[in-house]
């Protein structure tokens, strides 16, 4: 026996609908199969063929050119219909000639060796399914696009009677192919169905009873389309909305990985609710979560939205590897993008091409480099809280334009000073006694004892760290590093970006070494992304870098020079306090070094800060030749190490090199210039005044922008980085180099089209791309029918699940792009068909027919999601609180979950407010998510997920009875029914009953509701304590005036009917 | 019946009355749910076998192990100072590692930089134990009591250098979050024997900080979240929302639920809709949980001798001699898979002094627990796993002293070992060379072991799939053989 249905009903198992799954597999794919027994029917190479070759046969004879196996591709009709035998005429497939075709033979021959699929495949092909592709040949083998690659054509919606229910053309689709499967469409659901039915729908909230009354009793004919737009007008449709995109933009509170450090992401997470709110149409929606920073002029909504590319997991973890890392976060960018705008499974092709789709793992590469292009570091800070770059600072109100004048007046000052130096003549004279440049510290390295080396002032003497030695130096001696030990000048060099200061230092370098780290006054390298200042060797160049958080946070200078090895050079760093990189200049034996700048953009400042959360704040010590998991000064030797408080001009950088360097070089002539930059800075009083204003302002502007929070956002670098396809994924292991790109064979990239992300996200929203749209349609669908007519929303491609109505799907697209993308009005459309608003009860014929109410002959049903059955918890009893977006909310988690896993973190629960908001609010962290959440099956948020699965465990049973949270709710609702009607049961359980499922009980209903209560209320009242301590479960003090053991029975009431399966459906 | 059915996503074929007892407590509700049974191709076969509950009807060849009970060391335990004794190491310490025995292969960026790496031999001594002669340190003393029952596996090696990524592969096959832990496929492969507890379980040592957990790690990936572990904690509840409010007690809340399923019974009758059916079911399957979950966590009625044979912590709950114990409890209650976790194993500094503080809190009660079970009679068909996420290098991380040092994370060897369920016992498989650096025979890797791991069970490791985003993923991804060797 084998029998397999063309497409699988599923690609994941519902729990609560396993026993479903049986009929439906039994009955076999409804449509799709009964198709086929039609003899004289024309098969349909899309629907039909290509799916079973897909699934059966794609893996090796698909478009993976590796895995490719006898040469033959079966996914492209050229290469199926070429010749294979010559003299017999034959080949994989000859069009209408199955006796010529090898497929044809292959599939059925009884000779294990010649079979396909092969035995070790562990695939094979029914009867039916061989039957199938034999007509398919015989019927002329044609081959068409897969349906989702063809261009979106609007059809026309089908003629129906006129005495049809259909009122829009959804309707008409619909009932067409309910005609086809000889069905009825079921009646139109009560309007108490209905109104819950829109209210969860748009809002992700039960309507209020008052709500309820009010429809009931609109009598008008436009009282349904009023609630639509009531209910698309309100600010929980943006909140609903957003919280449904959640999912797949893999948003958290947290970074992702082991330490799983929090990061505030609310920012984007409030501006797309803001952007359902305000309706901003769905192609703009994507443009500008792609590549909003690239608009003309954005505004900076437009720039927070690209925030999405950033959501990805990131590490700190010590030791990783920091380009590998990186290759992952523009991977997930790429997939993420894949599932999510396209519906295509693009992760696939990452280490290899696809194996079903027309991917190339080139086209993979070529998409990451859309992605690769940022100022970005693989690694977040672990010793610091820097936000990592390229970041957007998150202005409140009037912060920005403040901000704006004191770089203007910076600039203005700058600029004046510039004038000021230009305009000043030569000094007529030489002068004869110019005072030297004195140090604030230095470090003559004479003598070691008590593993110190004291400092020429006697203040500051430096401590050193796994016993550097002394040698004979430049003068005197010096001393010399392992690589793996240091030397702390414990006090020394305290300098923020304002501050102007200067280095002298000779060094002795004994080998190249790819990086050596000469001196710094950081934490770490990667471990704090290099917050601080540092000189370093690289491959003997010396650089010179002040940095808030490497590499978008940061100026840094290189040399173009290389230093000797085994000789001694003097190096001078002098550096302005302007955050600019040309304010650096490098001295080596007093000459100016050309420099290259390296990055060029500080908008932060270098030191830790106890408010930015930063670690070890006033620990952190000027530090030579060595650093926490950093490549040190192997076998090089320092001398003379000098540090300057000021800014030291180009001649006295000369003096301080033949100074330091031996005795009688000192009375170097200035040249002219040199002389008057001298003047300029010691004597010239109004310059010198006019620094100083500078030096102010800069301190005002840095204090200033250090307290604007900042986001992780897209920027792009000015220069492309390179990308390069990575054999099998791996990101050391680099192949050919590639330029941006897309799948062309689903759209063409267009000749106009920019080479970046914006050129992406426009050929993502063009009216041509066959996906977008679709894609989008289908998820809307979705939310509204509990399955997509795609059921694989995250797989448009040739494995994907089937549309059960394409000309829907397209018609749906086609209008939604026509209304320029505009999502309410798709909502709109949904909600107004006759469809829609179907009973969704069905009779066990219909249940047999179409378990899974793929033809729609009845209205949706489905469980709500995790946040859903949360919110309507805290609407029921009246806690929920309005608040629209800010930073997420810590509601009841049982005590201890995130101490267990290791992290050494503490779930600190919220006291009022935050106990109560929006589940979409809820603060998640993704190595250990709100439980509650985890048991009615939302996903990790670790990456991209575009479908939930609905299960049905008895944790979820438990949860729902036992949980706090919904203890509380519970008893809060028993708290406002009593209250009103204290002495009449009946129209309390009414109340309640109607408040959570939306509709009066029925005689029974209350009958067994009455009962209920009895039964609890003689428990409560022989044991009134423990009806005390139930009531005091939650926050939420109770009333006391109420009756304890009525109060109590209410409660379990109330919780009883929480649990009633209407409770957590929608129908 | 085809066994390559299970690799659909819908088990449908596969499923069995088992099955639907399972999942919808049918045994003990007492709920008919024959309207849902209608005469279906397939099905009938499918009642025909009734014992197994996942979507492997039948075993793809005759199961050793019934089930699993994996004592994971998180943080990757040093085998240089456990298993694999290297003197050369000792002979040669302080001398920088040579470059011919790294190959270039990559360091982690903590010691990568160091400009020497310099050989660290261990500390602790060895000796041989049991009739293999195995090396075991002393750090091990109960362990080497064992060891006859032990199938050590000193050839294992990783992909990943960092934790998260490896723990992740060593639990779910991949590096990458997103797909199933072990213990859900084998949940979903295998179902479970026990209609009154989880298939998988898992049980952590609270308080140890150090490399982090994550709940990936025995979640269900795409799977259905069905199959993900269910967490058993020390204190009061041992499952999340399990204990009933304060001020209601069981009586109160059976009368609660009767009157539930009264009300689920009208709407059922009215609308025909069977998921009520699931409905009222995962609600008495609740409640049997409320009753059976602190039933297993009770220990105190095992008698003194037992907590003797596991240690003194045995009588702490939430430590990982409590652990064991509980591990054992479970295990004779037909849990498939139960996953422990003992943190604190990341000896990058101080190692001595670490990993003598890590044995002394596992080496009792790991040894005791293969002891128990086969004293019960159930090692045999309970495969236990020792084993981390890597091992540590050979040089020191940091200074190298007379009586210190630290080691870095290393995935080119480490030690697991095996017991019980299928393997062979007192066996000793792979091999390092004299540094301890590189595997020089019969190297297993993580799919391997997973391969392997499975073929215990019964599955054929290429066959237990579920189809996602277009493909059929299995635990070992595209690679993995069994190391038949291990194989009893």
């Amino acid at each position: 026996m084998d029998f397999r249905p063309f497409s699988r009903p599923s690609s994941k198992l519902r729990f609560s609908r396993l026993a479903l799954a049986v009929v439906f597999f039994v009955v076999g794919l409804v449509s799709f199969a009964l198709n086929a027994v039609e003899p004289a029917e024309k098969v349909n190479f899309s629907f039909q063929i290509r799916p079973l070759l897909a699934d059966r046969c794609f893996k090796c004879h698909g478009p993976d050119d590796k895995a490719r196996k006898g040469k033959l591709r079966l996914d492209l009709a050229e290469s199926a219909y070429a010749i294979r035998d010559a003299e017999k005429r034959e080949a994989a497939v000859v069009p209408s000639h199955p006796e010529r075709s090898q497929l044809c033979w292959r599939i059925s021959t009884t000779n294990e060796d010649d079979r396909m699929p092969p035995a070790a495949s562990n695939l094979s092909l029914s009867s039916e399914e061989k039957e199938l592709l034999q007509r398919w040949v015989k019927q002329g083998a044609e081959y068409t696009p897969h349906w989702a690659y063809i261009p979106i054509q609007k059809p026309s919606p089908p003629k129906l009677a006129d005495d049809s229910p259909a009122q829009n053309p959804i309707d008409a689709f619909v009932l067409a192919k309910l005609q086809r499967e000889n069905l009825k469409p079921s009646p139109e659901a009560t309007r108490e169905t209905l109104i819950r039915r829109l209210s969860f729908d748009l809002r992700g909230l039960p309507p209020t009873l008052e709500e309820i009354d009010a429809f009931l009793a609109d009598k008008s004919r436009d009282a349904y389309e009023r609630l639509i737009e009531k209910e698309l007008a309100s600010p929980a449709y943006g909140e609903q909305q957003a919280s449904l995109w959640l999912d797949l933009a893999r948003f958290a509170d947290t970074y992702g990985y082991q330490s799983d450090v929090d990061r505030d992401f609310s920012p984007w997470r409030d501006w797309v609710i803001r952007a359902f709110n305000q309706n901003l149409p769905y192609d703009q929606f994507v443009l500008w979560q792609l590549a909003g920073d690239l608009l003309p002029a954005p505004t900076r909504d437009q720039i927070l939205a690209t925030a999405f590319n950033r959501l990805h997991r990131q590490t700190n973890e010590g030791g990783s590897v920091e380009e590998e890392f990186r290759a992952e976060y523009v991977a997930d960018r790429v997939a993420t993008a894949g599932t999510s705008f396209l519906g295509l499974t693009l992760g696939c092709a990452k280490c290899h091409d696809h194996k079903y789709d027309p991917i190339t793992q080139k086209d993979f590469y070529r998409m990451s480099a859309f992605f690769n292009n940022i100022d970005e570091c693989g690694l977040y800070s672990h010793f610091t809280r820097a936000t990592p770059t390229p970041t957007l600072l998150l202005y409140a109100e009037d912060q920005e334009a403040r901000h704006e004048k004191l770089k203007a007046e910076i600039a203005a000052k700058e600029a004046a000073l510039a004038l000021l130096a230009r305009q000043t003549e030569s000094p007529a004279n030489a002068r004869s006694s110019i005072p030297r440049p004195e140090p604030s510290a230095r470090y003559s390295f004479e003598e070691i004892s008590k593993e110190s080396t004291p400092d020429n002032f006697g203040s500051n003497a430096a401590q050193l760290v796994d016993g550097p030695s002394l040698v004979s130096g430049k003068a005197g001696r010096a001393m010399l590093f392992s690589g793996d030990n240091y030397v702390v000048c414990k006090g020394a060099g305290a300098f923020n970006r304002t501050m102007p200061f200067s280095f002298g230092l000779w060094v002795k370098p004994a080998e190249y070494q790819p990086r050596a780290v000469i001196f710094h006054r950081s934490r770490s390298w990667t471990d704090s992304g290099s917050r601080g200042y540092e000189l370093l060797l690289e491959d003997g160049r010396p650089s010179f870098s002040l940095i808030h958080f490497w590499p978008g946070n940061a100026i840094k200078v290189q040399a173009k020079t290389v230093l000797p090895t085994n000789e001694w050079s003097h190096l001078a760093i002098t550096y302005d306090g302007s955050s600019h990189a040309n304010g650096l200049q490098l001295y080596l034996n007093g000459e100016q070094l050309e420099v290259e700048a390296v990055r060029d953009r500080l908008y932060k400042d270098i030191l830790h800060r106890a408010q930015w959360g930063d670690a070890e704040v006033g620990s952190i010590e000027l530090t030579l030749a060595g650093r926490f998991r950093d490549s040190g000064f192997k076998n090089g030797a320092i001398d003379e190490f000098e540090i300057f408080d000021h800014c030291l001009t180009p001649w006295e950088a000369k003096l301080v090199a033949a100074r330091t360097g031996g005795a009688g070089k000192e009375a170097v002539p200035p040249s002219d210039k040199e002389l008057r930059e001298w003047v300029l800075r010691h004597e010239n009083t109004n310059y010198m005044a006019a620094c100083a204003e500078l030096r102010k302002l800069r301190e005002e502007e840095n204090t200033f922008a250090n307290d604007i929070p900042e986001i992780m956002v897209m920027n792009e670098l000015p220069t492309r980085r390179p990308t390069f396809v990575l054999k099998r994924g791996a990101y050391d292991a680099r192949g050919e180099p590639v330029e941006p790109g897309v799948p062309e064979t689903i759209l063409p990239f267009g000749k106009d089209l920019p080479k970046n992300r914006l050129g992406l996200a426009k050929w993502m929203t063009a009216r041509q791309n066959p996906l977008t749209a679709r894609v989008e349609v289908n998820r809307v669908w979705r939310s509204h029918f509990g399955h997509g007519l795609v059921e694989s929303d995250e797989d448009f491609g040739t494995q994907g699940r089937l549309p059960t109505n394409p000309e829907l799907l397209d018609w749906l697209a086609a209008t939604f792009m026509d209304s320029g993308w505009d999502i309410k009005a798709l909502h709109k459309l949904i909600v107004s068909s006759a469809i829609y608003k179907q009973s969704s009860s069905a009779g066990p014929e219909l249940l047999a027919k179409d378990p899974e109410n793929r033809l729609l002959a009845r209205g949706p049903r489905h469980r709500l999601r995790a946040e859903e059955i949360r919110d309507n918890a805290l609407v029921v009893s009246g806690l929920l609180a309005t608040r629209i977006g800010g930073p997420s909310a810590k509601p009841y988690q049982p005590e201890g979950l995130w101490e267990e896993s290791g992290t050494g973190k503490h779930y600190e629960r919220d006291k009022v407010e935050g106990l109560y908001r929006r589940s979409l609010y809820t603060f998640w962290r993704r190595t250990a998510p709100p439980p509650s959440m985890l048991i009615f099956d939302a996903p990790t948020r670790e990456v991209c997920t575009a479908r939930r699965d609905t299960t049905a465990t008895p944790l979820q049973s438990l949860v729902l009875l036992n949980d706090p949270q919904f203890v509380e709710a519970a008893r809060v609702l028993a708290e406002r029914v009593l209250k009103g009607n204290a002495d009449d049961l009946d129209a309390r359980i009414r109340t309640a009953f109607r408040l959570m499922t939306g509709r009066e009980p029925k005689d029974r209903e209350l009958e067994v509701l009455r009962g209920l209560y009895e039964e609890q209320l003689n428990l409560f009242s022989a044991e009134p304590a423990a009806a005390e301590d139930y009531l005091k479960i939650g926050e939420r003090t109770y009333d006391k005036a109420l009756p304890l053991p009525a109060l109590a029975a209410t409660t379990v009431l109330a919780s009883t009917l929480m649990n009633m399966d209407e409770f957590v459906v929608e129908r | 019946m085809n066994t390559n059915l299970c690799t659909g996503p819908l088990p449908a074929a596969g499923l069995t009355r088992r099955h639907f007892l399972n999942r919808f407590g049918l045994g003990l509700g007492g709920i008919a749910l024959s309207h849902l049974l209608n005469p279906a191709r397939g099905l009938a076969e499918a009642l025909a076998n009734p014992h197994h509950g996942g979507v492997i009807a039948h075993p793809h060849f005759p199961a050793k192990a019934k089930r699993v009970i994996y004592l994971f060391m998180a943080g990757g335990p040093s085998q240089l100072e456990t298993f694999d004794y290297k003197p050369m190491l000792n002979q040669r310490n302080g001398e920088d590692l040579p470059t011919s025995v790294r190959m270039g292969q990559r360091l982690t960026g903590m010691s990568g930089n160091q400009a020497i790496l310099p050989l660290a031999g261990s500390l602790f001594k060895f000796k041989q134990h049991g009739k293999a002669g195995l090396w075991v340190s002393e750090l091990l003393p109960h362990t080497t009591k064992i060891v006859d029952e032990l199938c050590v596996v000193r050839s294992m090696f990783t992909e990943a250098i960092n934790h998260d990524p490896a723990i992740t592969f060593m639990q779910t096959g991949s590096e990458i979050s997103g797909r199933p832990s072990i213990g859900a496929w084998l949940n979903y492969g295998l179902g479970s024997d026990n209609e009154n507890l989880p298939a998988f379980v898992v049980l952590i040592t609270p308080g140890k900080v150090d490399q982090p957990l994550y709940s990936r790690l025995w979640g269900s990936g795409f799977l259905p979240s069905e199959y993900q572990g269910v967490q058993f904690r020390s204190g009061k509840e041992p499952v999340l929302y399990l204990g009933n409010p304060a001020g209601i007690s069981t009586a109160g809340r059976r009368l609660m639920l009767d009157r539930l399923r009264e009300l689920h019974e009208f709407q059922r009758a009215e609308s025909a809709d069977p998921e009520i059916d699931t409905r009222i079911s995962q609600y008495e399957m609740a409640f049997r949980l409320q009753a059976s979950v602190p039933e297993v966590t009770d220990v105190s009625k095992e008698p003194q001798s037992i907590f003797e044979l596991y240690g003194p912590d045995a009588k702490k709950p939430g430590t990982f001699a409590a652990n064991c114990l509980l591990a054992r409890r479970l295990a004779e209650r037909g849990v498939k898979f139960i996953q422990l976790y003992h943190q604190g194993w990341d000896q990058h500094g101080n190692l001595p002094k670490g990993i003598k503080t890590q044995c002394r809190e596992t080496d009792q009660a790991s040894a005791a627990l293969i002891t128990d079970l086969k004293q019960r009679g159930l090692l045999e068909d309970t495969l236990v796993i020792w084993g981390g996420e890597f091992g540590r290098t050979n040089y020191s991380q940091g200074k190298l002293t007379s009586d210190d040092y630290g080691r870095d994370h290393h995935p080119r060897c480490f030690t697991t070992w095996m017991a019980g369920g299928g393997v062979k016992p007192g066996f000793v498989y792979g091999e390092t060379d004299e540094l301890g650096y590189n595997v020089v025979k019969d190297p297993v890797h993580v799919h391997d072991f997973h391969a392997t791991l499975l073929r215990l069970l019964g599955i054929d490791h290429e066959q237990l799939t579920f189809k996602h985003q277009g493909r059929r993923f299995r635990l070992t991804d595209v690679s993995g053989n069994v190391a038949e060797a291990l194989l009893a």
